[in-house]
């Protein structure tokens, strides 16, 4: 099953945040509280971890783009 | 909450000493307190050629430390005090949480410092500290600086004076701020070890531990600090992707320097110049890594007698 994650929002005020690097690439398998991006919005790196095991489809951002709160970032393909 | 001596003053190691403590003390609350020797330190994700002019800072031996956090780049000398505050989060963004007890012990020690802006501290309008987060697995590393006595006239030359806007790049952008120091507001004059132990026994409750590291720790903190903060593979190589153009004169003829550069690696490299073999510096950029050591060899190569002003164009 595809499922798509999302740019988190982290405050109340936030808007949208950069993803800054990519963990974990495409293709590459991912088990559930592993790293998967990092993202930044006011002053705070923050690392997201993977809610599901599955594999990382799709990469929808370049590393340094700026993305809206709510919006698909990534593709994990899950069992 | 507890505390971990740091008596170093190496900016490389003591960005590793901090990332040690926040990945192996997962179950208190921890306070640092620390203090660099001159340096600039940047976010994680800033472009370092955009915020600081690094040939400036090669010829003043100013070492520039990517650290772990987001947000700006800053000037720390033996002024600043640097605190880190790490503790449990709910994975939402809260800086007031991080800063009012820092707040409050600064008021106790008769600093009249206010929040300011999301993540500031200020004396009336003038900024005293800055901060940042770094979030991972549940828990958050907040740290800060304090102007304390800090050379402010070096710290506005080297952040606010020399922005490189020939780098086109995604990278995060650092805001320029009126800081002023906390040894011209006190009542009472303090020296800054006098301020670094008042403010620590005003952050931990009586009885909290008072701990060190142990040999073995630090020889670890010191491989951290070889292996990341020292490399060029974080410093460099970290760079957001970016474009660089710069136009102007060398050697009196025309000039127009081009180049992209993606992890840290030049591509897309071009000198336009009558005084320089253009082939030679395509060939020595393209794939070159981004380092000012590494440019200023490939400026000795192509023009031997003005290394110098050439530099200025590349970075």
């Amino acid at each position: 099953m595809e499922k798509q994650v999302t740019m988190p929002k982290l405050r109340p005020e936030m808007e949208r945040g950069v993803l800054c690097a990519w963990l974990k690439e495409e293709g590459e398998t991912v088990t559930a509280g592993e790293p998967l991006f990092e993202i930044e919005t006011d002053k705070v790196v923050n690392q997201i971890e993977a809610t599901e095991s599955g594999v990382l489809k799709k990469q929808l951002y370049e590393e340094g783009d700026t993305v809206s709160v709510e919006t698909p970032v990534a593709v994990l393909e899950t069992k | 909450m507890i505390t971990v001596y740091n008596r170093s003053h190496d900016p490389f190691y003591n960005l590793a000493f901090e990332e040690y403590i926040f990945e192996h003390i997962q179950d208190e609350d921890v306070f640092l307190l620390w203090q660099n020797t001159p340096c600039v330190v940047v976010g994680s994700h800033q472009n370092i050629c955009r915020e600081v002019h690094v040939p400036s800072l090669r010829k003043l031996q100013i070492p520039v430390v990517r650290r772990s956090s987001g947000g700006g780049t800053v000037y720390h000398d033996l002024g600043n005090v640097n605190y880190t505050y790490i503790t449990g989060t709910d994975g939402m963004v809260d800086y007031a949480r991080c800063m009012q007890p820092v707040i409050e012990a600064l008021h106790a020690i008769g600093v009249p410092a206010e929040k300011n802006r999301t993540c500031d501290i200020a004396i009336g309008a003038q900024k005293i500290s800055g901060s940042a987060q770094r979030m991972c697995r549940g828990r958050v590393l907040h740290h800060g600086t304090l102007l304390f006595s800090s050379d402010l006239a070096v710290l506005d030359q080297i952040t606010t004076h020399r922005k490189n806007d020939c780098f086109q790049t995604k990278g995060t952008l650092s805001d320029i701020c009126s800081v002023t120091n906390i040894c011209d507001h006190l009542a009472q004059p303090m020296t800054v070890e006098e301020f670094q132990e008042r403010l620590l026994d005003k952050m931990l409750p009586p009885g909290s531990a008072r701990l060190e590291l142990t040999q073995r720790e630090q020889a670890e903190v010191c491989r951290l600090r070889d292996e990341k903060y020292r490399s060029w593979e974080w410093t460099w190589g970290m760079t957001p992707a970016f474009s660089y153009e710069k136009s102007g004169t060398f050697a009196g003829t025309p000039i127009t320097v081009r180049y992209r550069a993606k992890k840290g690696i030049v591509f897309d490299a071009a000198i336009d110049c009558a005084a320089i073999d253009e082939a030679q510096a395509a060939a020595a950029l393209n794939g070159a890594r981004l380092d000012p050591e590494g440019f200023s060899a490939i400026c000795r190569a192509l023009a031997p007698e003005q290394a110098d002003a050439l530099m200025d164009w590349l970075l």
